[in-house]
């Protein structure tokens, strides 16, 4: 009789939790992977999350703008074995993504390997490595031509981890895999913006991304009573967002006409934005980000 | 006994109906058809699945940081060819509306947005004479 009502509860259980017992057991035998859990929701961070532009847009920007591939930038893919908790980890998946989207936008395969390399044994490591197939991906990257689907590829699985992660109740690396890429987009574009300072498009690139700062800033403060090491990451990104608030962003709003082109609804904004940032404020920015990143990569 | 063990097994059958009925609308396929429908030139940024929950819910929205500078493009897809009555909308961070995809009546597929302004916004999803309620879409971007 006992025994049948154990097999009924268990039956039960999985039936309802829509999990395998073993499945769920895992899943919580994730050591730090899970916090306790922060004071709002994870639908309310899980909205913020996604409002975080993806780095490939930034190196876009610099491959458009006739910067040249600089392998000094990045983080070295040798650097990963200093990764050894769920939290370093995170981060450096963050900006390894980065890197790894840097090395494809400008065509550099055989870098991107490493980093693909890099990639799959942190993400491993945080038992998301499902989301990287290796050998499609490794062929992919042998072949320039295959540039756009590589390119869709890689990004696919970064937003599949993020969602993923967000669903398992893992936010907390989510966002931390999201402060790394934006780090790590920042520190390039920090580094060629001090090569050419004349360069208004970066400076404005590097002063607009006080928006993005401040849903950064804004996560790590939902974690920083739960996670001791996210709070001393929030606190190193409260001082690089004092120096944001020197830079103003002017806004011009006026409504916006279109046209339909082919079937698609082409619109002209007519507001404008100005970002007034000064080469003093970009000095800073680049002082504190590479201050934060270092601690971060070594 | 055997009673007991058949209401249970009953209950769990109710229990996997009810997710089934919830799990209808399988947005992932419009998702996956709708990337490589962006135009030429356009890179991949996100995918947005429109679940409409068979009519009960009214709107799906989302938020971006759109960056001045570059171009945007949001397209729509559903059931066939059509947009089945899924019209994209895109507000500015103080919700000013700056574009649909509804237009003399007609639903077009795709907007294309020039972003001459850093900030949030705001893409937003209705259904108008929608018969699945689902869908799904992309956003790409160029320089």
């Amino acid at each position: 009789m006992r025994k049948l009502s154990l097999i009924l509860a268990v039956l039960f259980f999985a039936c309802n939790s829509g999990k395998k017992p073993d499945e769920q057991a895992f899943l919580e035998s994730l050591d730090s992977t899970k916090v306790e859990g922060p004071a709002i929701s994870e639908e309310a961070i899980s909205s913020i999350i996604q409002q975080i532009p993806s780095p490939l847009e930034i190196s876009v920007l610099l491959k458009e703008s006739g910067t040249k591939y600089d392998k000094s930038f990045l983080n070295s893919a040798d650097n990963i074995s200093k990764y050894n908790s769920n939290y370093r980890k995170s981060l450096n998946l963050g900006i390894y993504g980065t890197d790894l989207g840097y090395t494809n936008i400008y065509e550099q395969n055989q870098d991107g390997l490493d980093y693909m390399a890099a990639i799959k044994e942190l993400a491993d490591g945080l038992s998301i490595g499902q989301f990287f197939d290796i050998e499609t991906i490794g062929r992919l990257a042998t072949n320039s031509k295959n540039l756009d689907s590589l390119l869709l590829i890689t990004t696919q699985n970064f937003n599949n981890i993020n969602h993923y992660l967000q669903e398992q109740n893992r936010a907390n690396l989510s966002v931390l895999l999201l402060a790394g890429g934006w780090l790590e987009a920042m520190h390039i574009t920090c580094q060629v913006a001090k090569k050419n300072p004349d360069n208004k498009e970066l400076r404005d690139t590097i002063g607009e991304q006080k928006i993005i700062l401040e849903n950064i800033v804004l996560l790590l403060s939902f974690y920083k009573d739960v996670d001791q090491n996210m709070a001393s990451l929030l606190n190193e990104m409260q001082k690089l967002q004092s120096e944001y608030e020197k830079i103003q962003i002017v806004k011009t709003y006026k409504e916006s006409t279109f046209e339909v082109v082919d079937g698609v609804m082409v619109i002209k904004d007519n507001s404008t934005s100005e970002i007034k940032i000064t080469n003093e404020n970009v000095q800073n920015i680049t002082n504190i980000i590479s201050s934060i990143r270092k601690s971060v990569i070594s | 006994m055997k009673k007991v063990f058949y209401t249970i097994i009953t209950a769990c059958l109710f229990l996997i109906a009810g997710t089934t009925v919830k799990a209808q609308c399988n947005a992932e396929q419009y998702t996956n058809a709708c990337i490589p429908k962006l135009a030429s030139g356009f890179n991949f940024l996100k995918s947005y699945k429109i679940d409409g929950q068979g009519g009960s819910k009214t709107k799906v929205e989302y938020s971006y940081v759109f960056t001045k500078g570059t171009q945007y493009m949001i397209n729509v897809c559903a059931t066939g060819e059509s947009t089945d009555g899924i019209i994209v909308s895109l507000f500015d961070s103080n919700r000013n509306q700056v574009a649909s995809s509804k237009f003399n009546g007609q639903f077009l597929s795709a907007i294309a947005y020039p972003c001459n302004t850093t900030g949030i916004y705001y893409i937003q999803y209705t259904f108008d004479n929608s018969t699945q309620f689902c869908g799904g879409s992309a956003l790409g971007f160029k320089r």
